[in-house]
């Protein structure tokens, strides 16, 4: 700390003709990739090309919720280990990511809930990862401000309550991500835009950028949001995907309040306090696809509503601060990854929706070994583009999800 | 302390004292005292401590632009006291002390600065990782302002209107009421808002001249009268705007006076258009100490003079960059306030009229001069000027600094809304650059400070607006183009100061307050890297905390750029998000309404003893008695005859010449063949194949069909049909009848016996037989659609009936039953009885990925319809044959065994698949269960072993069996 401050993530460079990778596109997924490439298999000729600045995306906006409670079988290992990652990136990158570890708390508001939550609970157990069903009492003894009574809109059967969970400083992630990445040799490009792929006999040549071409045998797009409209315009290929805006939003700052994540799902809401005592809630989104990010008059709103029933001691706070992001929301609710499948050294890992904070570590040290060695893991396979023209969807969500009347 | 009186711009009146508790003692302020003004009537000084540095903080702007004085009161944490007015009995309380604001023991944090530079603590605490827990309890505890308790019950009474109006004018200064009148005299409607109790903005509290003799404040007494004269005008004084959003949509809230039914009152307007005039606030002046208390914005000192009666100080130091501080410091002096220098910053180019006079009163003016450090630990007793290179400096002892840099705009409203700010040198301002559609800037925005420039802008956007509504009437343009050339013959706007800080190194000189974020940490953030102001926000909260961006807003992307050496065309404002002004849950929350649709048999089920529970969009009675296994409402409907509200079902009439096409297109079976007065039973799938919804059909006539789907999918049928026959051109119409018809679901061996005492038609099984339909009327007035269904297994009725009747015939109905002792029975019972027949529930017995032939509905499917393009028929044929998918089987328990949790999973060494529903069933006397399996583990016989949440080492054991558990042969229901 009384060092000569240095920039994190190096000097700005002048932009290669070529690297043997280019990765478009500066939020988490790409900078772990990178940071994994460079790490674990000696592919540092690395370049990152972010149109804003790293983390502009949904790196910057999400609300920072990390868990390892999703509902099948093929997701639970990916986030478990995503999970396991955080306190050894920690050490790792030398950088503090924060990792409250505080636990979520999934509270049911039906029976038909709590058997939904109980599969997953059984899943997660299966794997080995902690998980429990507990009732309305057992979760106000661990969040006080809970209102258990049946007075409310969606009275509180139970929750799901999952201690290995919590909350990781999203900015600190991106930060310690670049700053690693760098420092391995990755060069991340700042204000530079991907404007197009070239291919050349069947596989990727180059990529063209607001700075100039640059040749490479290895693209990977993941550029949260807007990965779907990138791989459209600069591939042709059509993805599932119905991209979305969602908002959050925080209150001003509180002494400890609540110490766990609460979430509700026919509350539509989700709160949690971060470290800077500050109530970060969201949840929503926009009904129709949309690429605006903005904010809605009815939303906040919403989220008043839902807060002051369940948690009703928030009434008396303010809320401070509201924004918006993308979601890029697949029909199953699972991401898409996939490589060399389209045309060979086109990667791509988009379709995260909301998940792509809490999935991008373990993400990133697969799609760097998807990569490097041109050999799809075993993790990752099932969530190959294939699926969707196989009708063979994931069962990520119990119920049938619709952004579009035709899904 | 002894007010001044007789100041005709005051808002308080000392005769009328106000009694509050603060930190536990009694203290009195007056009438139109705000809480800050009150406390600082009674000596206050320091109204808390600091986030970070717990530095002491005191009263320094008075809208509300940084957390200095908030504070806790009644129980409410972070209340700006700087604009919240006293009330009778208020309990105020100081905010992240230990100890008090005046000695807090954790001020010594101030001295550890040099130990957490920008972004430290993501460089320390996790080594080793062991002490990163504790350390994380520690900055929690540390973290955060005010306190709330989490049984805190808010008090109060909250509010919510939605209004419609042509022109919606945000601000209520001169400009702002000019717009509000030049739109109003258009005969248009009018919302004028302004966030303080009164209007008059930047005239109001001023004695300077406005034209001949009249007055500034005189000015603004004359255009409110006028304004409230005027019958189209609906003024919201004390009521900020809080968000601006697509098509011209405001949000906001006001707060209630006494005689209000509310305290607070969250507004939402559609304005056709709108008229931003809410004026500047101050740019903070950066130098060392520049927040200790003592030093105060310039509108704050003088309004504290001019509306509170107060002086703020004794002697005093100014050190300003722009006109309105020399105004105040004449205005001042002659209020008794001795001045020892006023050092402006500007060189040159200050108003010759003010200079004259302080020349007359012989204040002392540096000009090119800037304070550079405050002194005095808690409270300012000195503080050191300088001329702006650094070169020369001298030393006043004072007890107030009046520091402001220049005039910031505000123009949040504009930039939520998409607006696009551009720098602009002369000004030195952020300007409105690309405007939303059908949205006006007015008055000190564009940097106007001549009063009648700002009357004039404020005219001309009045007109702008107008226009806007006037549907295409070109009556106003030329108006329009007159007031523009007035404008130009006006004074545009002045010239701002381009300094940003002090010639300090700026260990001590803060950029944010709210954050404890100085220059010093801005520095070491651009040097690790974090080159721009958004990513700057992100690594020092610079902005984040409660009053967002009301102190840093306008000076980090300027410092930030002049510490770059970048061009002023590079220089972009940082982000303004909503709410503009920090809002109480409570207040957006406003009236909680409850949302839930009831059916005509609501009431009656709730005097039954019906135990209700939230599906869908609907309130449905779920059980009978406490008892949820439901064995008495089971035993019931199997050995009697019991009844159901099925109101909640979709019921749709479809009908035209191309009906059955529509038909054919979203449900998987051939509706050609359909028989008048024949039931057919089917389901829609997706295009995925995945079955989201099942009913029936019933043909009422030529081309005229009915139908039902599921509770859940009720809502989104129309569109769904319509969307997928959007391209065909068919001629069809579609009703939506599920509001407007009841179903009762009569069901039970003795369903006929009790049936027929109300009915006139021949229900015999040869008359009325299992899968048909009959219309008929009860007692000549009731029209009835009944159906001979067998969901739950027994004989049964579901009668539709229109929903104005559905109590006569549920009375009816209970009547004819009573000599059987008829029963209701409640959704669960439904659940168990349907399950032991193995008829399947869509989303209990399938997930999003289930399709129809998984769930073994496959038979219904009729893949040779002539116009098909079945929805989903493409992915089913691909899924045909498909072993890899799952199966939904029926199983049994092994060894008597209790019947798993729903959910439970079925394992091996992975997850094979899970339980969909399973029930210790009454009628079969052995544990059931319905699970959705691998194709493999398919077959009967298959042993399953079976893994409950918590079970640990012990597994149940189930084997696959044959479904119907129940009456396989289905005897009861069509008997």
């Amino acid at each position: 700390m009384f060092l000569k401050n240095k920039p994190m993530w190096g000097k700005k460079t002048k932009l290669k003709s070529s690297y043997d990778v280019v990765i478009i596109g500066g939020g988490l997924h790409s900078l772990a990739t990178a940071y994994y490439l460079a790490k674990e298999h000696g592919v540092t000729d690395i370049a990152i090309i972010e149109k804003n600045y790293i983390g502009f995306g949904g790196a910057g906006r999400n609300t920072a919720i990390v868990r390892a409670n999703q509902r099948t079988q093929h997701n639970v290992p990916l986030y478990k280990e995503a999970l396991d990652l955080w306190p050894v990136l920690t050490k790792e990158l030398d950088y503090n990511l924060m990792f409250n570890n505080c636990g979520n708390l999934n509270l049911m508001h039906s029976e038909a809930a709590m058997k939904a939550a109980r599969m997953t609970i059984a899943t997660a157990q299966f794997h080995g990862v902690e998980s429990h069903l507990i009732d309305a009492k057992e979760a106000k003894e661990l969040v006080p401000a809970l209102n258990i009574s049946e007075d409310i809109t969606f009275p509180i059967h139970g929750a799901m309550f999952h201690p290995p969970g919590g909350v990781v400083r999203h900015d600190a992630v991106v930060w310690g991500l670049a700053k690693g990445a760098a420092k391995k040799g990755v060069e991340i490009h700042q204000q530079t835009e991907a404007l197009d792929i070239g291919t050349k006999n069947g596989r990727i040549s180059s990529v063209t950028t607001s700075r100039g071409v640059i040749n490479t045998n290895q693209v990977l797009i993941s550029a949260g949001g807007y990965s779907a409209a990138l791989i459209y315009d600069m591939m042709g290929i059509k993805l599932p995907i119905s991209v979305l805006t969602i908002q959050a939003m925080v209150t001003q700052p509180l002494k400890p309040v609540l110490d766990h994540v609460v979430s509700s799902g026919a509350y539509h809401c989700y709160a949690n306090q971060t470290l800077k005592g500050e109530i970060a809630t969201g949840a929503h989104m926009d009904p129709w696809p949309n690429y605006t990010t903005l904010n809605t008059a009815h939303y906040i709103k919403h989220q008043a509503e839902a807060l002051s029933e369940f948690l009703p001691c928030l009434r008396g706070v303010r809320f401070m601060r509201i924004w918006g992001g993308l979601a890029d929301m697949t029909p199953d609710m699972a991401p898409i990854m996939d490589g060399n499948e389209q045309i060979e050294g086109f990667f791509m890992d988009c379709g995260w929706g909301y998940f792509g904070f809490k999935s991008c570590s373990a993400v990133g040290k697969y799609m760097a070994q998807f990569m490097a060695t041109d050999q799809c893991p075993d993790m990752l396979k099932p969530f190959a583009l294939k699926r969707y023209e196989e009708h063979k969807l994931m069962g990520e969500t119990a119920a049938l999800v619709n952004y579009s009347p035709d899904n | 302390m002894n007010r001044l009186n007789h100041l005709p711009t005051l808002k308080v009146d000392t005769t009328d004292k106000i009694a509050f508790i603060y930190k536990g003692k009694k203290y009195y302020g007056a009438k139109g005292d705000t809480v800050a003004s009150a406390l600082f009537a009674n000596g206050v000084r320091i109204f808390g401590r600091s986030l970070k540095y717990h530095r002491p903080r005191g009263l320094y702007s008075l809208d509300g632009e940084c957390s200095n004085t908030c504070m806790e009161v009644d129980g409410i944490p972070n209340v700006r006291c700087e604009n919240t007015l006293l009330k009778q009995g208020m309990v105020i309380k100081e905010q992240n002390v230990k100890g008090s604001a005046e000695n807090d023991m954790m001020g010594f944090l101030d001295k550890m600065d040099w130990a957490m530079p920008a972004g430290f603590y993501y460089n320390v605490m996790h080594k080793p990782a062991m002490i990163w827990p504790l350390a994380m309890k520690q900055i929690r505890k540390a973290a955060g302002l005010g306190k709330i308790s989490p049984d805190y019950e808010m008090p109060g009474k909250f509010d919510e209107v939605f209004l419609n109006t042509d022109v919606c004018v945000i601000g209520g200064g001169p400009a702002g009421m000019m717009a509000a009148l030049c739109a109003a005299e258009k005969g248009l409607r009018v919302i004028l808002m302004e966030s303080r109790p009164w209007l008059g903005g930047f005239f109001e509290y001023r004695s300077g001249v406005y034209k001949d003799r009249q007055t500034l404040h005189d000015r603004a007494l004359h255009l409110a009268n006028e304004v409230k004269a005027q019958d189209n005008i609906r003024l919201f004084t004390h009521t900020s705007a809080v968000g601006t959003y697509n098509n011209n949509l405001i949000t906001g809230f006001q707060i209630g006076k006494k005689e209000d039914v509310f305290d607070e009152r969250y507004i939402e307007i559609r304005a056709n258009s709108v008229v931003v005039a809410a004026g500047c606030i101050e740019r903070p002046l950066i130098f060392d100490n520049n927040e200790r208390p003592g030093v105060m914005q310039i509108g704050c000192a003088l309004r504290m003079a001019k509306t509170y009666g107060q002086l703020p100080g004794k002697r005093c130091v100014f050190s300003i960059g722009h006109d309105l501080g020399l105004e105040a410091a004449i205005e001042l002096h002659d209020l008794g306030l001795s001045i020892a220098c006023i050092a402006d910053i500007r060189e040159d180019g200050q108003d010759t009229v003010l200079l004259k006079k302080i020349a007359d009163k012989k204040i002392p003016l540096l000009k090119g001069w800037v304070a550079t450090k405050a002194h005095g630990r808690k409270i300012v007793k000195k503080v050191s000027i300088s001329s702006i290179d650094g070169q020369i400096s001298k030393t006043f002892s004072c007890d107030l600094i009046v520091a402001s840099a220049g005039m910031t705009p505000v123009t949040g409203h504009i930039t939520v809304a998409l607006g696009t700010l551009k720098y602009d040198n002369h000004t030195g301002f952020f300007l409105p650059d690309q405007m939303p559609e059908k949205m006006y800037a007015a008055g000190r925005i564009f940097g106007l400070n001549d009063p009648i420039s700002i009357e004039a802008s404020g005219m001309l956007a009045g007109l702008k607006a107008a226009h806007d509504c006037e549907r295409g009437s070109t009556g106003s343009l030329g108006e329009i183009r007159e007031a523009e050339k007035v404008m130009t013959g006006l004074p545009g706007p002045v010239r701002g100061t381009k300094l940003v800080t002090a010639p300090v190194k700026g260990r001590k000189s803060f950029i944010c307050f709210d954050e404890d974020a100085t220059i010093k940490n801005i520095k070491q953030a651009i040097e690790k890297g974090f080159d721009v102001p958004e990513l700057i926000k992100r690594f020092t909260a610079t902005g984040l905390g409660p009053g967002q961006g009301g102190i840093p807003g306008h000076n980090l992307p300027l410092y930030v750029a002049r510490y770059q050496g970048l061009p002023d065309v590079s220089i972009r404002p940082t982000n303004v998000r909503p709410p503009l002004v920090p809002t109480l849950i409570s207040t957006y929350a406003g009236v909680n309404h409850k949302m839930f649709k009831t059916t005509p048999m609501d009431e009656m089920q709730k005097k039954d003893g019906g135990v209700f529970r939230n599906i869908g969009v609907w309130q449905r009675a779920r059980y009978f008695s406490d008892d949820f296994s439901c064995k008495k409402e089971i035993e019931n409907v199997r050995n009697n005859v019991g009844m159901l509200d099925g109101s909640t079902l979709g019921k749709f009439r479809l009908h035209g010449p191309d009906a059955v096409k529509a038909l054919e297109r979203v449900f998987v079976s051939d509706m050609s063949k359909l028989k008048q007065g024949r039931i057919k039973y089917s389901a829609m799938c997706n295009d995925d194949g995945c079955v989201i919804d099942d009913g029936v059909v019933v043909k009422q006539g030529e081309n005229d069909y009915y139908f039902t789907t599921s509770t859940g999918r009720a809502g989104q049928t129309v569109e769904w049909i319509r969307y997928h026959t959007r391209y065909d051109g068919w001629n069809f119409a579609m009703v939506n009848l599920t509001d407007s018809l009841g179903v009762i679901n009569l069901s039970g061996p003795n369903a006929r016996k009790v049936l027929e005492k109300i009915v006139d038609i021949d229900l015999s099984n040869e008359a009325f037989g299992f899968s048909e339909y009959k219309e008929f009327m009860i007692a000549d007035t009731i029209p009835i659609r009944a159906m001979r269904l067998g969901f739950v297994g027994e004989l049964s009725y579901e009668l539709h009936v229109p929903a104005s009747f559905m109590k006569s015939v549920w009375i009816m109905l209970k009547e004819a039953g009573k000599e059987f002792k008829i029963q209701n029975f409640g959704v669960e019972a439904q659940n168990v009885l349907r399950m032991e027949k193995c008829h399947i529930i869509l989303g209990q017995e399938s997930e999003q990925r289930t399709n129809l032939l998984d769930v073994g509905l496959g038979f219904l499917w009729d893949r040779n319809k002539a116009e098909a393009k079945t929805v989903g028929s493409v992915a089913l044929r691909q899924a045909e044959g498909d072993k890899t998918r799952f199966k939904l089987v029926g199983f049994k328990t092994e060894n008597n065994s209790r019947a798993p949790r729903d959910g439970a999973l079925i394992v091996d060494d992975k997850v094979r698949g899970y339980v969909c529903t399973a029930r210790d069933s009454f009628s079969l006397n052995e544990a059931v269960g319905m699970a959705l399996v691998e194709a493999e583990l398919s077959q009967i016989g298959t042993r399953l072993e079976i893994y409950e949440d918590e079970c640990g080492d012990d597994r149940i054991y189930g084997k696959v069996v044959a479904m119907p558990f129940y009456d396989p042969e289905g005897k009861r229901m069509k008997m």
